[in-house]
């Protein structure tokens, strides 16, 4: 008679592996417990993949050396091909100064995952000089100070109170929706503001107020059914059709 | 559509409805509150594994209406075939665990000398599932080479399959017309913190079958009610050791909610779901009870609630609800949340624990020699709830299983003290 080491069950005769649990047969020392033991652990090892088995920092390693070699691959491409072609520097430095900045935010992503001020505060410095930049390369008409920045930083400080609150928050559901319709209501107020002021001189509101009255109805109701009717709170309930 | 098993070789896969019993239960399933019920036969040598694949694929012939997954439609969810057999795995992983989505909701879990299957109570009770767990066992053995009768091998007769194992049987006792049902007060519960997930627990207990026999008819009552005298005297014991603020918090009715097979009192060969509940009561504002008034007691409402006319009752209240043409036509997702909130509401919060029991089984011989006991493992009982009990007889042996998940486990030790205090011989399984 066979008995499997780990499940216990009866095999047949000539087995060399458990059917069951895919252990193999191990005739002499099956009452060694701690090889039991060690097999469970290598058993659990195993269903694993060695990519799951990676720390959050080593993943994002992982990404970040990708996505380096991927986007300085292909600016020294695309500058070998602009030089070739035009013999200068002509059309390229737009998509070399645009990888330059994705890469610069890949990095800040990888080692400052954690610390989410100081990173989208340097993201933002850097995608700022991106706009600059371009602004200059496109014939220096003063869109980049103007109206990209403000524009980018309404847009950064959105991000972060979002993610500020998406953290704080301790039960996630609708509340979350109601979130993120307010945020987009009050940057739609500051892409309006802005647009009006670099297209007049006066700063007035128009359509945003109308996106603003609508989010000011829709979060409220959600923030009630979240908070007030706890029970239907979890999404894929709530929504299971 | 079609809906006959027979002809699931088509393209067209059969579909059914799901019972009037089960239609809560997609509504109410989490991680936590899985409505998975488990059989467990402890056999007397360790399990055979090919013997045992073979006789699962000749079992599973026999049950086709098992053999499906769960789906939603706009109005109700409901069972469709699913060509895959049924898993055989090692019964290495926390038990009663959620059944995923596009999967069977049948497993078969093996370990050294057990045998357990796991059911979703969307399928059937413990009555279905202990009819399935019957012919596996027998089958088994007749492949191990025992000598088994032939009226008991109900393998290789298919065309026998009746459209009656299949049917709602609630809805052939349907009777219209019949008066609603009295809303019950809610009951005690009791006191103890849980665990964190994963929290269900199992204590298995092993008791002299004769024994516990000879004592219920000592007092004139039948084993299930005397246990639930027991359960009761247990919760009385405990809610009367609670302190002066807590107890005055607590409700004060004690109820035990005791399942009820209904295939014997209503003639019925449905494998689905056909059991209702009697609820035996105590209220603990009417003072002290002793143990022979709680037995006295808990005999006569018995005796009361499993009577034929009263059953229908309640039969014909919930068929009579899915009947209604303003409850078909809500969506589903409207439907599920209402009915999460109605059980919350006359669900667990309406009784104080539950003891659901068997009976004694009896197995043809050949099968009956290879297998020392049986168990029957509730689903983890929710966090009202929190402690159940399965009570199965095989041979000279009473099986007790209390599911539990909470930290405590005085409400078994004070139980289970009781009859020893009998001279009832306890033996203890922990978590097997």
């Amino acid at each position: 008679m066979v008995r499997c080491s780990y499940c216990g069950v009866e095999l047949e005769e000539n087995a060399n592996f458990c059917s069951l649990c895919g252990e193999p047969v191990w005739s002499k020392e099956t009452d060694n417990l701690e090889y039991i033991k060690s097999r469970k652990q290598e058993r659990e090892q195993k269903l694993l993949t060695d990519y799951q088995k990676l720390t959050g920092f080593q993943k994002r390693m992982v990404f970040w050396q990708i996505s380096g070699m991927i986007l300085i691959a292909g600016s020294i491409i695309t500058l070998i091909i602009d030089l070739l072609a035009s013999q200068g520097i002509t059309w390229s430095r737009y998509p070399v100064t645009v990888t330059l900045v994705l890469f610069l935010n890949a990095t800040l992503i990888a080692f400052w995952y954690r610390r989410v001020l100081l990173m989208l505060a340097l993201s933002f410095i850097a995608t700022s000089v991106l706009l600059v930049l371009l602004d200059i390369y496109a014939g220096n008409t003063g869109w980049g100070m103007q109206l990209g920045i403000p524009l980018l930083l309404a847009g950064y400080v959105g991000i972060y109170v979002f993610i500020v609150m998406v953290r704080s928050s301790k039960q996630k559901g609708l509340n979350i929706i109601a979130y993120s319709l307010i945020i987009s209501g009050v940057l739609c107020i500051c892409i309006d503001g802005i647009l009006s002021l670099y297209s007049g001189t006066s700063l007035h509101f128009g359509w945003s107020l109308i996106v603003m009255a609508s989010v000011a109805i829709i979060s409220p109701i959600l923030l009630y059914v979240h908070y007030r009717l706890k029970r239907v709170t979890d999404l894929k309930r709530f929504f299971h059709i | 559509m079609d809906k006959n098993p027979h002809n699931h070789s088509k393209a067209d896969k059969f579909w059914f409805p799901l019972d009037n019993a089960a239609k809560i239960f997609p509504a109410i399933i989490t991680k936590q509150v899985t409505t998975v019920l488990r059989l467990t036969a402890v056999l007397k040598q360790p399990v055979k594994i090919k013997p045992l694949r073979r006789a699962v694929l000749l079992t599973e012939k026999r049950f086709p209406y098992f053999k499906v997954q769960l789906k939603e439609g706009f109005f109700w969810y409901y069972l469709e075939h699913l060509p895959q057999n049924i898993p055989i795995e090692v019964d290495d992983k926390p038990c009663c665990r959620k059944f995923a989505r596009g999967r069977l909701m049948i497993r078969i879990l093996v370990k050294d000398n057990r045998i357990n299957i796991e059911f979703s109570h969307i399928l059937t009770d413990g009555g279905g599932a202990f009819q399935f767990l019957k012919t596996l066992l027998i089958v088994y053995s007749k492949e191990c080479g025992a000598d088994i009768p032939a009226e008991y091998d109900l393998t290789g007769r298919e065309e026998e399959i009746a459209e009656e194992e299949y049917e709602d049987a609630y809805k052939r006792y349907f009777q219209e017309d019949l008066p609603p049902m009295v809303k019950k007060s809610k009951a005690f519960h009791l006191p103890y913190p849980l665990k964190p997930p994963p929290r269900f627990e199992r204590l298995t207990a092993i008791l002299p079958l004769d024994r516990v026999k000879e004592l219920a008819a000592e007092n004139g009552v039948s084993i299930t009610e005397y246990l639930v005298s027991v359960y009761l005297f247990t919760l009385q014991d405990i809610y009367e050791n609670l302190g002066p603020l807590t107890r005055h918090k607590k409700n004060k009715v004690l109820r035990i909610q005791v399942p009820v097979n209904l295939r014997k009192i209503f003639p019925s060969r449905t494998m689905r779901n056909f059991s209702l509940f009697v609820m035996p009561e105590i209220d603990l504002r009417l003072g002290h009870y002793s143990f022979g008034e709680i037995l006295k007691t808990v005999y006569h409402q018995v005796q009361l609630e499993t009577d034929e006319k009263l059953i229908n009752k309640n039969i014909s209240r919930n068929v009579g609800s899915e009947r209604k043409i303003y409850i078909r036509s809500i969506p589903l997702f409207i439907k599920s949340l209402i009915l999460r909130i109605k059980h919350n509401a006359l669900g667990p919060a309406q009784y104080s624990g539950v003891i659901t029991n068997l009976g004694k089984i009896t197995l043809p011989p050949g099968t009956t020699e290879r297998v020392d006991y049986l168990i029957l493992s509730p689903p983890p009982p929710n966090k009202v709830l929190k402690i159940n009990c399965g009570v199965t007889g095989f041979g000279d042996k009473l099986v007790l299983s209390f599911g539990n998940i909470t930290t405590s486990k005085e409400f078994e030790d004070k139980f289970l003290q009781f009859l020893k205090e009998r001279n009832i011989e306890v033996k203890l399984e922990k978590n097997q």
